[in-house]
């Protein structure tokens, strides 16, 4: 069964994302393992000098060299998306770069009708930089509005066309993983670990 | 007029920074630039509330107290840092400094792309309702290959280059204003035009025959009319003092006073300080000068409109509270309508005062506290904010 790892985009205690990712998780069970990630404790960016990831970086960047593919589930702040996911991608990407060719679906919730709409669409430009160059799924969006009443007890979407949604939207991932994986082994993308810094990039 | 200039980047060397200081020292005729760094703010937590940190609230108090806010931003990932990105979630949060604030934007990279994804992510996230910044449209400045951009004293050595961002922050003063006119209670004009405020007309009292705008324009005026001073008695509505008397007593009154007539000339001010030591700066060479001499073109407009607020009788007082001189004073100018027996407008007496130790007097006596502004009691107290679209509630 495919691995995936479901990364929560926020620090807050608080997350209708986290609820989301849990929700995920749950619901596909059968077609895949998914493992939540929380990124609260790694620390701001701040370039540093030798280049090598902090401890908190490194495990998460193992986890997502492991996975066959990445979930990104974000909130939208100010039209973009949270500081901290900002950060954890800056880590990655002047780092390890685990992201190069990782297939990488996204997802978002927020309280308001509009549901990250904006915040997709920044962490969709920010994902294409070369320096993390995911391979996002193309032409699919999973935006989930008003998201503190979009869930019933059970921490399951209450909208039987939202999960019919998600669900086409993520057996189509499932499929993107395959064909992207055997895509980029065929034609890897040169990995510039270690040497990538936004300083020479003349 | 105050800048505020904001390096993006939290990185101990950064060409943002230096292009801030070449801005500050460049074109110090044109703007008083103050050059700030955002290292020392917290990650963004919404759980974790820091509004009230030291970095915070220096920024917070460094921005309301700005004309302007100019933003200096590098490109990570297509976008802007994270340090960056988690600032304006601070001050997007519980506390709304950039709200209605006119901020320029601009940018240098290593590549030849000087920033310009970044730019307009900026952009948006300035736009996003819990930021609300004015951001100044088109005049993008983008400084590519900036390692190459500067020589060794940090000036930029592109002529061009400088007299695009010349350009630039030159439309940004006048955007300044333009934002400030649509602020203005009358907005949506400029109305310097309603007054005449080079002094070119002429009423009963004016002196004529004498340059205005003359360092000396006073001991000329005394000559051609005979002035009284020193031990002369003068005779008022209900007294007699000395002219030295008067002065002293002038001198004693605890605001600083300015006398401007209906023709719009600046005729007196208790000369108590020397010019820096002032809450409103005057120099002894500015009396006699027109209104318009004594204000920068940009404020023409506000001057204006005070004036007509006063000479059409609609206001008898118009105040303004006037942020220069940090949390510490808050210095108000209030524009008082002087008239004769028969409510004839004949100028302003403008007063300029901190009340700050008068509130906190009357606190002391009454026993009573301000509520309501746990942030900054004094400039904070005032206006509830709207955090539902910030960053607060948003997932």
């Amino acid at each position: 069964m495919m691995n995936l790892l479901a990364i929560v985009g926020t620090n807050s205690d608080q997350s209708t994302n986290r609820k989301l990712l849990q929700f995920i998780q749950k619901h596909f069970a059968e077609k895949a393992n998914i493992e939540l990630y929380e990124i609260k404790d790694i620390p701001a960016f701040n370039k540093p000098v030798d280049k090598t990831a902090p401890a908190e970086v490194q495990d998460l960047s193992d986890k997502i060299r492991e996975a066959d593919g990445v979930i990104i589930s974000s909130p939208e702040y100010n039209h973009s998306v949270p500081a901290i996911l900002k950060s954890t991608l800056e880590w990655l990407s002047y780092t390890t770069q685990p992201l190069i060719d990782k297939p990488v679906m996204l997802t978002g919730a927020s309280y308001g009708r509009l549901g990250s709409s904006r915040a997709q669409a920044h962490l969709r430009q920010i994902l294409d930089a070369p320096e993390l160059k995911a391979r996002i799924m193309p032409s699919s969006e999973f935006l989930v509005g008003f998201s503190l009443q979009a869930y019933d007890e059970d921490g399951k979407l209450s909208d039987p066309k939202k999960i019919e949604e998600l669900e086409g939207i993520f057996n189509e991932f499932i499929h993107f993983v395959d064909i992207t994986n055997q895509l980029v082994s065929a034609n890897p993308s040169q990995q510039k670990t270690q040497s990538f810094s936004w300083e020479k990039n003349e | 007029m105050k800048i505020v200039g904001i390096v993006g980047s939290n990185a101990a060397f950064s060409y943002n920074r230096l292009l801030l200081k070449f801005i500050a020292k460049k074109f110090g005729n044109l703007i008083d630039v103050e050059v700030l760094d955002i290292d020392k703010v917290p990650m963004f937590n919404q759980s974790n509330d820091q509004t009230n940190s030291e970095a915070i609230q220096h920024l917070n108090k460094k921005i309301v107290a700005a004309d302007g806010v100019i933003i200096a931003t590098p490109e990570y990932n297509h976008s802007i840092p994270s340090a960056l990105q988690s600032a304006l979630e601070w001050l997007s949060f519980k506390i709304h400094p950039l709200d209605g604030k006119p901020v320029m934007i601009v940018g240098a990279s290593y590549d030849v792309q000087g920033s310009s994804r970044s730019q307009l992510h900026l952009r948006q996230i300035l736009d996003a309702p819990g930021v609300n910044a004015v951001v100044m449209p088109g005049n993008e400045f983008l400084l590519g290959e900036v390692h190459k951009a500067f020589d060794e004293e940090e000036n930029l050595k592109d002529a061009n280059t400088v007299q695009f961002l010349e350009g630039c922050i030159k439309k940004f003063i006048r955007f300044i204003n333009v934002v400030r006119i649509v602020d203005a209670p009358d907005g949506m004009k400029d109305v310097s035009s309603t007054e005449d405020l080079y002094a070119t007309g002429k009423i009963d009292t004016t002196i004529e025959g004498i340059d205005m705008e003359a360092e000396d324009w006073v001991e000329q005026a005394a000559v051609a009319t005979g002035a009284v001073e020193g031990d002369a008695y003068v005779k008022l509505d209900r007294g007699i003092l000395t002219v030295n008397q008067l002065n002293y007593f002038l001198n004693s009154m605890p605001a600083e006073l300015t006398y401007a007539d209906s023709n719009n000339q600046f005729l007196y001010y208790n000369r108590m300080y020397e010019a820096e030591d002032m809450l409103a700066s005057r120099t002894p060479a500015q009396v006699g000068n027109p209104l318009a001499q004594c204000h920068p073109e940009n404020a023409f407009s506000s001057v204006a409109w005070v004036i007509q607020q006063l000479r059409s009788g609609k206001e008898d007082t118009v105040r303004a509270h006037v942020p220069t001189h940090g949390p510490d004073k808050f210095v108000v100018h209030s524009y008082q309508a002087i008239r004769d027996d028969e409510g004839n407008y004949l100028g302003i007496n403008e007063y300029v005062q901190d009340i700050k130790p008068i509130i906190d007097w009357y606190l002391k006596q009454t026993g009573q506290q301000l509520t309501g502004g746990d942030v900054d009691a004094v400039s904070g107290a005032t206006e509830k904010v709207d955090t539902v679209s910030g960053a607060t509630a948003q997932g």
